[in-house]
């Protein structure tokens, strides 16, 4: 009997510090101002693509409310039928994790949709973090965090395994150059740019081939971009994983951080890690998109549109677009360099989710979720008639090729630094 | 004054009270929660978001959502709307007998519109399934009490008679105000600033 008590409190008293440390003005007005109207139902893509209760945003906010208006609410105390109030415990913890990470991609569409501007990706990303503070994360995403801090502490263990791998994308780019003065360069002191990839050669070689026709001053980053602490709303370790590419900047006096095509580590670094350490970052921060914007835009490369003749659309993915701001940008590239720009409707600040957003496609138990939330991206796509799928978030590139295969959508999926390599005259 | 006058005018300015010291008090909490916004480099302009987030980022024609449940977004309109006229009038009330006839009478008629909306309100809830699910017994009495206070203020705006039960029933909604969720007006401000300052600083709304 004692033991459940204690238990009980144990969790009341996890969930009321995490909640205590979470809750700033914006989550609070984002929990206390929802009247549940039911407005909002049809911005969700899960809902769209599966019409159930358990995937209106408002449904998803209730779990953390219940729980809020349990730990803060006068009334809830009191009165908890009244009001809907409930104890944190295993079930109801459980319930919400999964809620949490496996129904909601943190895309923010629901934001714009809603009378007041409920910001219910901020409340899930709050639960997230009661989740993980509680045992109850996706034991991938702690994993791959865990991964990407192990590395940050011994990168001299990594070095030369990277340097060699490294060796032979840059054999690569010489050989798509046809020149042996291309080079990778790693741990550059004083270069302008220090490009931060992910960790496939797909975000190391289209953009090296460019660094090196332009004659860019660069240096590959010895860390990928992807953050998963972001998604386990776990903001110290974030803060770790961040500090890594930080210090390696600092250390190497380069002018800015270019982050490669990837959703969630652009904002991340952008946005938040400034949050993270308390101060704004010493250098500039952009994406890659931003940077072959300006190449274009100044004429620094020179392009056949020919070579990209077959019908291309473009997918937002929402950490780019609705948390990142980045529009127009990869859009100036496109048309630069393919003849065939078709959009998907609706587009850029209320485009939908591919539907594997905020970690979803890195754990196996929800492929099914997530082809199924994909479904209304799948639907959108072939309305387009495009043959090419441009998008800039690793995330959203494996989502749609999952998409592709699961829907017949015969396509091929590229990224917009692809699209670029491939149109250079 | 009568004794029933008297009373009414005793539970309406009890509430008033209750009702501004119990928002003071939510103000001052949520002004003690941290403040945290973006400090990085703008893209945009925060201060553009928050004019926008103000104006038409609450436009119907830029929302999906409201040509969806374009009853359901109308009648939300009409209603706060009409709540905003029914606390002009109380606010006016002492001085009912001086206001012209044809004011009062359309105030009247606007406000039983209101309630009208109020009593939308009950039905839209009830009939859709995820709403009747998720409705709590609060939901249910805020929409009660406010339904309420609008067709009693319109009853009164025209029969001054019964101003007494309009103060009353004003009293207990305003003391309901700061412990239901009709304090998500409160909430309603910090909830557009920040969608204006994130929005607005990245650049998103320009």
């Amino acid at each position: 009997m004692n033991t459940t008590v204690e238990l009980k409190e144990n969790k009341t008293a996890v969930s009321k510090e995490t909640l205590g440390k979470l809750i700033d003005r914006r989550v609070l007005g984002a929990l206390e101002v929802c009247v549940r109207c039911g407005i909002c139902t049809e911005s969700c893509h899960f809902y769209r693509s599966d019409p159930k209760v358990e995937y209106t945003p408002f449904y998803r906010a209730e779990q953390v409310r219940q729980l809020y208006r349990y730990l803060n609410d006068p009334l809830g105390r009191l009165a908890p039928r009244w009001v809907n109030a409930k104890a944190p415990t295993d079930e109801s913890l459980s319930k919400l994790a999964e809620t949490a990470f496996a129904t909601c991609t943190l895309c923010h569409r629901c934001t714009l949709e809603c009378p007041f501007g409920v910001e219910t990706a901020e409340i899930m990303r709050v639960a997230r973090s009661l989740a993980t503070a509680a045992g109850q994360a996706p034991e991938m995403l702690v994993e791959l965090a865990n991964a990407a801090i192990a590395k940050g502490e011994n990168p001299d263990f990594f070095r030369d395994f990277y340097l060699e791998q490294v060796k032979g994308l840059e054999e690569e780019v010489q050989d798509k150059l046809g020149s042996s003065k291309a080079h990778i360069p790693v741990g550059k002191e004083g270069a302008d740019i220090l490009y931060v990839p992910l960790s496939g050669a797909h975000t190391i070689v289209p953009q090296a081939i460019l660094f090196n026709v332009v004659g860019e001053s660069w240096t590959l980053s010895m860390f990928e971009t992807a953050n998963y602490a972001v998604f386990l709303g776990d903001i110290p370790k974030a803060k770790r994983i961040a500090e890594r590419i930080i210090k390696e900047a600092e250390l190497l006096k380069v002018k800015e951080i270019v982050i490669t095509e990837c959703g969630h580590g652009y904002p991340a670094m952008r946005w938040e890690a400034p949050k993270w350490l308390g101060h704004p970052l010493p250098f500039r921060v952009r994406s890659i998109l931003e940077v072959l914007d300006e190449y274009v835009q100044k004429g620094r490369l020179h392009f056949n549109r020919g070579r990209n003749g077959e019908p291309i659309t473009y997918h937002d993915s929402c950490n780019l677009g609705r948390k990142g701001g980045l529009y127009e940008e990869p859009r100036r590239v496109i048309r630069a360099v393919a003849s065939d720009f078709r959009e998907m409707t609706p587009n850029r600040i209320h485009s939908f989710c591919c539907g594997a957003g905020s970690g979803l496609v890195a754990v196996p138990e929800w492929t099914d979720i997530r082809l199924q939330a994909g479904k209304l991206k799948a639907d959108q796509i072939r309305r387009t008639g495009a043959k090419i799928v441009i998008t800039s978030c690793d995330n959203c590139r494996y989502q749609i090729g999952e998409l592709n295969e699961h829907y017949g959508l015969n396509i091929e999926v590229s990224s917009i630094s692809e699209l670029v390599v491939k149109a250079l005259s | 004054m009568s004794v029933f006058e008297m009373f009414g005018a005793v539970v309406a300015l009890a509430g008033a009270l209750i009702c501004t010291a119990g928002l003071a008090r939510l103000i001052l909490a949520a002004q003690r929660t941290p403040f945290r916004t973006d400090i990085a480099p703008a893209r945009g302009s925060a201060a553009r978001g928050v004019l926008y987030a103000f104006t038409l980022g609450m436009a119907p024609w830029v929302k999906e959502s409201a040509r969806i449940h374009w009853v359901a977004y109308i009648r939300g309109i009409l209603f706060h709307l009409t709540i905003f006229l029914g606390l002009a009038l109380l606010v006016a009330s002492p001085w009912l007998a001086q206001i012209l006839t044809q004011v009062r009478l359309s105030v009247a008629v606007i406000l039983e519109v209101g309630a009208v909306t109020g009593l939308a309100g009950f039905w839209i809830r009830l009939r859709e399934p995820a709403l009747r699910q998720l409705s709590t017994p609060d939901d249910y009495a805020s929409l009660g009490l406010t339904t309420l206070f609008l067709a009693l203020g319109g009853l009164t705006a025209a029969v001054a008679e019964l101003l007494p039960v309009f103060w009353i029933i004003s009293g207990i909604t305003m003391t309901y105000v700061p412990f239901s969720k009709l304090r998500h007006f409160v909430y309603f401000f910090y909830a557009r600033i920040y969608f204006g300052l994130v929005f607005g600083h990245r650049g998103l709304l320009e």
